[in-house]
């Protein structure tokens, strides 16, 4: 049996979905897309709030089935246990603080015969809001308001006294919780975030459309495009190795090209890039011959001055500025690259492109080592 | 003062709010919340009263439920109920006309509810009912309150369809504004005067009432995010 929750969803209308994920005990996962993706829709349908004929799949959390098309369980939203903060945290107007999370800890059958006022008020106590439990939404700042709906989603899962197997105890679905506050107080909030996270252990799923924010905070990102998952796993190896030239698109790589790939046999390859010709490696992935699409690692580029010898795995590359923005320690640069019909956009160290007196206009020369290039299938 | 027809108008006033009052709530809600195709019909249907002269409404009901129809003779013989030139044949049309006074309130103070915060209910783990009682209602308190204030000044001052529909039968059916018109015809004015003012304040009191509850409902925070 899986721990953890479980997501395998389709539909056709009114929605079109095919997503499937998984997010572990006290793991976050964060469902990064562009609006109108969808990433919205899957956090609602795992809550129960999304719901249509047409929806097939499946919803689990540990053992307990939430949601089973071929089984003909779709639970509805009150029986299963997730927590959501909603984007603008959609806080009950005419209830004060403490009632806002009481009324929903009263409505929570795992919590007994506890006093609900008196859960409320732990959490406010935990979250730092004690003193303002009796302030109606509107007279609490968007911070404390967030902190409120927090406070309400996590009443939904808590469960202090362990008898329940920590797998089933619910989930925590954030929907863009940080976009309406301003940048210091998310600065604040990331950081609760992470301390709370140490002391739930439940599954985690945060929606965002800022990719700086889900790699801040996510062990694994979920890149959504048109209801599809593209592509899941730790940030840094999305970004390092994007699956296609939708994804590389989607997490904002600008340098990616398109090229054909041809294998020499010896675990490396040509790739033919305009008139050009580059070294790369073969990693026996993309058959020999194909059209493929492929992106530039920046970070490993080097400015070669004239006469200066490079290494014979790397291929030269020779460009004209066409654009230099300084940045203070590094520069901003587009380049043309000669005979091929693009540009790219490198990030240069300013004092490296004075000292070599480059400047708009002017031709430069670089480095790409065999490894910069990471290639990939058109579509997949 | 005409105290029998004040009563009779009271009566009818007070029982047509009661009556419409679960009504329009769940009309009204309905009509908020419905993605149905038939709601523009249905909001078409329930405004159509508030359009058509009464005399319109006051001539097809007798053609319905009249004496001499088939209708209304079944009523009569086999239910024993007449529904012209009676009291409880005045309220069923009263009911009908005020539909719109009470129902449109209402749907307007549910559809400022924001989707959010009924799902945030039902993921909290509120029941319909639960949400209905302890969120909707609450916030939906003011056009409530609305309705059941313009329902009360309507029946009260309603002339047309009460005069088509139950006559003049003193103690049954005439009510305030009958007895003021008997009144002007009789060339009495200072009656006439006496209860035609009174309408006019309990009509402005009611809509002061609206009014004050629009506040009530915009200072209570409903603030759409």
């Amino acid at each position: 049996m899986k721990r953890g929750l479980q997501v395998q969803l389709r539909s056709n209308s009114p929605v079109h979905l095919n997503a499937e994920f998984e997010c572990a005990p006290g793991e976050l996962v964060a469902l990064v897309g562009a609006s109108g993706s969808g990433k919205t829709t899957l956090l609602r349908s795992i809550a129960g709030l999304h719901r249509s004929a047409d929806l097939a799949g499946a919803v689990r959390l540990g053992s307990s089935v939430w949601m089973d098309s071929t089984q003909r369980i779709d639970l509805p939203a009150q029986q299963r246990r997730a927590g959501l903060v909603f984007q603008h945290y959609a806080l009950f107007p005419h209830l004060d603080a403490i009632n806002n999370i009481a009324l929903c800890a009263y409505s929570t059958p795992a919590n007994g015969s506890k006093d609900s006022k008196k859960i409320a008020k732990d959490w406010l106590d935990r979250l730092g809001l004690a003193e303002l439990g009796e302030r109606l939404p509107h007279q609490l700042s968007g911070g404390q308001q967030q902190r409120v709906a927090l406070a309400r989603a996590l009443v939904r899962i808590q469960d202090d006294d362990g008898r329940q197997d920590a797998s089933a105890r619910g989930v925590l679905l954030l929907d863009e919780p940080f976009s309406a506050v301003d940048a210091p107080m998310r600065q604040v909030l990331y950081r609760e975030l992470a301390q709370l996270r140490q002391s739930l252990n439940v599954p985690i799923v945060l929606v965002t459309h800022d990719l700086h924010e889900a790699r801040r905070l996510a062990d694994r990102i979920v890149i959504i495009d048109a209801g599809h998952t593209l592509q899941s796993g730790p940030p840094a190896q999305v970004m390092r190795s994007p699956r296609n030239a939708r994804v590389a698109q989607l997490v904002g790589i600008h340098n990616h090209f398109h090229g054909q790939f041809n294998s020499t046999g010896d675990g490396c390859a040509v790739l033919h890039w305009g008139d050009l010709r580059l070294k790369v490696r073969d990693k026996g992935k993309i058959d020999s011959g194909k059209k493929v699409t492929w992106v530039l690692a920046g970070e490993a580029v080097q400015i070669i001055a004239i006469g200066q010898a490079i290494s014979p795995q790397d291929n030269l590359l020779a460009c004209t500025i066409t654009e230099m923005l300084p940045l203070g320690e590094i520069s901003l640069c587009r380049l043309a690259v000669k005979s091929t019909p693009d540009t790219m956009q490198l990030n240069l160290p300013t004092a490296q492109l004075s000292a070599l007196s480059l400047i708009i206009g002017g031709s430069i020369s670089l480095s790409i080592p065999i490894d910069a290039a990471h290639i990939m299938p058109l579509r997949s | 003062m005409d105290w029998q027809a004040a009563r009779v108008s009271l009566i009818l006033a007070v029982l047509t709010a009661a009556l419409l009052l679960p009504l329009g709530l769940w009309l009204g809600r309905w009509l908020a919340f419905t993605s149905s195709r038939a709601k523009p019909w249905v909001e078409a249907l329930l405004l159509l009263p508030l359009l058509l002269p009464p005399t319109v409404i006051g001539f097809y009901w007798l053609m319905a439920f009249g004496q001499g129809t088939a209708l209304g003779a079944w009523l009569r013989d086999v239910l024993g109920l007449r529904l012209v030139f009676s009291l409880p044949g005045l309220l069923l049309a009263s009911l009908l006309i005020n539909l719109p006074f009470m129902v449109q309130p209402i749907q307007r103070a549910f559809s400022a509810i924001s989707p959010s915060v009924r799902e945030a209910a039902w993921v909290g783990g509120l029941s319909m009912w639960q949400t209905f009682r302890k969120i909707e209602l609450p916030l939906a308190a003011p056009g409530v309150l609305a309705g059941i204030a313009l329902t009360l000044a309507h029946t009260l001052g309603e002339f047309g369809v009460v005069l088509m529909v139950g006559g003049s039968i003193e103690g049954e059916t005439r009510t305030l504004s009958i007895s003021i018109y008997d009144r002007v015809q009789a060339f009495d004015e200072a009656s006439a005067h006496l209860m035609a003012a009174t309408l006019v304040l309990c009509s402005l009191a009611a809509l002061v009432a609206v009014f004050m509850s629009e506040r009530l409902r915009q200072r209570g925070g409903l603030s759409k995010p």
